[in-house]
């Protein structure tokens, strides 16, 4: 019986080395001598390169390396260039946008968010070059260009959380900083600013995306992987050829819940409750503190969140100077 | 298998032996107590296995005397503080405070040599001035301490430092043209004294009202900062961590800013971070002019290796922090009411 070459194969194909087709590039550019890798053949194809980097793939990673070079340098500045002291802090280092006296200034001094503004700058250049990159390879492949329109949703949470939003609410100051633990406090205190964001409803929207991606994906792998030993994941050619695996892929789920996907309509699904995720998100995060300033309240105000009867033996009111809204100045 | 299949089982395993050996674990059953009623349940945690410093139990009340007739002034020399007190009370609370502070140390912590009227030892001016401080809490702070009271020894525990201080660090200067970092705690022993404290001070050293969220649905401009934010965060993880409690011993997480949802412990804790501030401001700060750094010399078991670059206001012994009464317990001594039978430190005190 014929062996199909799947995760599980210890065959690893070592054909003659690949070269692309012809693209209607005008100069379709190949850079590196493409070679074989048997410790990539595990998890993928063998054959590594050559890459079509082009103009915006070049600019793109130029601008990245500047991004992250900042961001590096800022944190490596921090702790007088030590490199112990650079490592062992490197979750907690952070370069942080400008405090909120500047407002929108583009000219901050350096070291009170200046260099943000800068990394930011350069970080979104590559982001958004990448991205033309994509669609760009995509339409020399005669590809559609679904790959590059679900990045362009990430990156429009991306620029939700550090430029929108920030000029919407007239400061910098609103934006994440870069670093490991100085975002992950940013998002749980932006929760807490905006009075719990769980009951924003395009943050649950978000959550029942995500959730549902990865529900989705793992049906859809493992019945793929569980009918790769008939071809199954020859997926493309199952579309036009109903074989025996995606028959008995199909005839699973019909069983299992009376309904299945098909092999085209599947990736539909995946692919628009990944591209919602970070969509809806953005959309949560931009009409929080533009439009709502505590979601609790929001929820109450329609319907969402209940009343809970008060605690016993609860003082009746709250004691005298609680709620007043400090002024801090500019920190 | 193969050589690649067992190297990586050897790996697996080495791996998951080290994440169950190496950490300090608390190992299940985590006890938890449910303070409200579902959905809200509000449930406490145990605190697992975090060994303190001290002492957790009050030492007995030392047995009642009779009553000598004759007031602390009218007998013995140069008393300020308690000159109205029972001269045979006095001289009680003058063997519980050595018990309390200086055990070790005894009489001689304070007084000089066969002199005891003499003011020579800083320690009996810093002594007055903490008996002060006792009154005064016991006096006009019941909405935080209760009937129950503080004595020495709720921070003391038989040490003349308490074990729970804090030292405000100073801003981290930063330099001309490089972003600024937090100040983390970089000589902590561990990660609950590692996170910065500029929160503390904001809330419990300088008057800053605290407030995050706003009380309208819509856009009302009365939401704090990002920066306001993690300020009041570390204040309350300070808080908590002191106290041994989650969020929920106080708050509802689902609503935080509420009142109406939230327990009554979050009205006690008010009046706490207000006595708190009271108490490093009128007492601690003037603690610092009259007794310079003695911590070395006296608690050298918890001598402290602090870098140059953390080091900040070092003067005096340190400020008061929850955790300087509570040592993580929700009620200091489990609520034990040892200054009940002292009664001369429940009178009212002067605030210096």
């Amino acid at each position: 019986m014929a062996r199909f070459h799947t995760l599980y194969t210890s065959i690893v194909v070592q054909g003659p080395l690949e070269y692309a087709l012809p693209t209607d590039d005008e100069k379709p550019k190949r850079y590196g001598r493409p070679f074989h890798s048997r410790l990539l053949g595990r998890i993928g194809e063998t054959q590594v390169g050559p890459t079509a980097l082009g103009f915006t793939g070049i600019a793109s990673l130029v601008c990245g390396f500047i991004a992250i070079e900042i961001i590096g340098l800022n944190m490596w500045a921090s702790v007088d260039w030590n490199p112990i002291r650079f490592i062992k802090m490197l979750p907690f280092l952070s370069l942080d946008p400008p405090p909120a006296k500047y407002g929108l200034s583009i000219m901050p001094p350096l070291r009170e968010g200046g260099w943000w503004l800068m990394a930011g700058f350069f970080l979104t250049a590559a982001i958004l070059l990448w991205w033309l990159r994509m669609y760009r390879r995509a339409i020399a492949l005669g590809m559609g260009t679904h790959v590059a329109w679900a990045f362009a949703s990430a990156i429009w949470l991306y620029l939700v959380l550090g430029f929108f939003r920030p000029i919407l609410m007239g400061s910098w100051s609103e934006a994440v900083p870069f670093g490991i633990i100085s975002h992950l406090n940013w998002t749980a205190t932006f929760s807490l600013r905006y009075g719990n964001i769980f009951y924003d409803p395009f943050h649950m929207l978000s959550i029942v995306f995500l959730y549902g991606s990865t529900l989705l994906f793992a049906m859809h792998a493992a019945t793929i992987l569980a009918v790769a030993k008939f071809g199954g994941e020859r997926e493309t050619h199952e579309i036009a050829d109903r074989g025996t695996a995606m028959e008995r892929a199909a005839l699973f789920w019909r069983w299992t819940m009376g309904f299945n996907a098909n092999f085209e309509s599947i990736h539909r699904w995946t692919y628009w409750f990944a591209v919602l995720t970070p969509l809806c998100g953005g959309i949560g995060i931009l009409i929080t503190g533009t439009l709502v300033d505590n979601w609790y309240l929001w929820g109450v105000k329609h319907g969402i969140a209940p009343m809970y009867h008060p605690l016993p033996g609860l003082p009746l009111s709250p004691p005298a100077g609680s709620g007043k809204l400090p002024s801090l100045g500019a920190p | 298998m193969s050589t690649f299949g067992i190297g990586l089982t050897v790996v697996a395993v080495a791996a998951a032996a080290f994440i169950v050996w190496v950490p300090d674990w608390t190992h299940p059953p985590v006890g938890g107590v449910q303070i409200a009623p579902p959905p809200a349940s509000m449930v406490q945690f145990s605190r697992g296995h975090i060994p303190e410093p001290v002492s957790l139990h009050a030492p007995a009340a030392l047995p009642e005397v009779p009553a000598s007739g004759a007031s602390a002034a009218s007998v013995y020399r140069n008393v300020k503080v308690l000159a109205d007190v029972d001269a045979a009370e006095f001289m009680r609370l003058q063997r519980a405070m050595t018990q309390w502070v200086a055990p070790a140390q005894g009489c001689a912590f304070c007084h000089e040599g066969e002199d005891y009227a003499s003011d020579a030892k800083p320690t009996k001016t810093a002594a007055r001035l903490m008996l002060r401080m006792v009154r005064h809490i016991n006096a006009d702070w019941g909405q935080h301490v209760g009937r129950t009271g503080v004595t020495c020894y709720t921070c003391h525990r038989g040490a003349p430092i308490p074990a729970e201080t804090w030292f405000p660090s100073v801003p981290n200067p930063g330099k001309p043209w490089v972003a600024k970092q937090e100040n983390w705690r970089e000589s902590a022993e561990t990660v609950r004294k590692f996170f910065p404290d500029a929160g503390w001070q904001l809330y419990l050293l300088e008057d800053t009202p605290i407030s995050v969220q706003s009380t309208s649905a819509l856009r009302g401009d009365t939401v704090a900062a990002q920066i306001v934010a993690k300020r009041v965060y570390e204040m309350m993880m300070q808080m908590s961590d002191g106290i041994g409690v989650n969020c929920g011993y106080c708050h509802n997480s689902r609503a935080f800013e509420d009142w109406s949802q939230s327990t009554p412990y979050r009205w006690s804790g008010f009046y706490g971070i207000r006595m708190t501030r009271d108490l490093n401001r009128n007492y601690l700060l003037a603690l610092q002019e009259i007794l310079p750094q003695t911590r070395e010399r006296l608690n050298a078991t918890r001598l402290p290796v602090i870098p140059a670059r953390e080091s900040g206001l070092q003067n005096g012994d340190g400020l008061v922090v929850c955790a300087t009464c509570h040592y993580g317990q929700p009620r200091p001594l489990s609520g034990a009411a040892l200054a009940n039978t002292y009664p001369e430190l429940e009178a009212k005190g002067a605030v210096p």
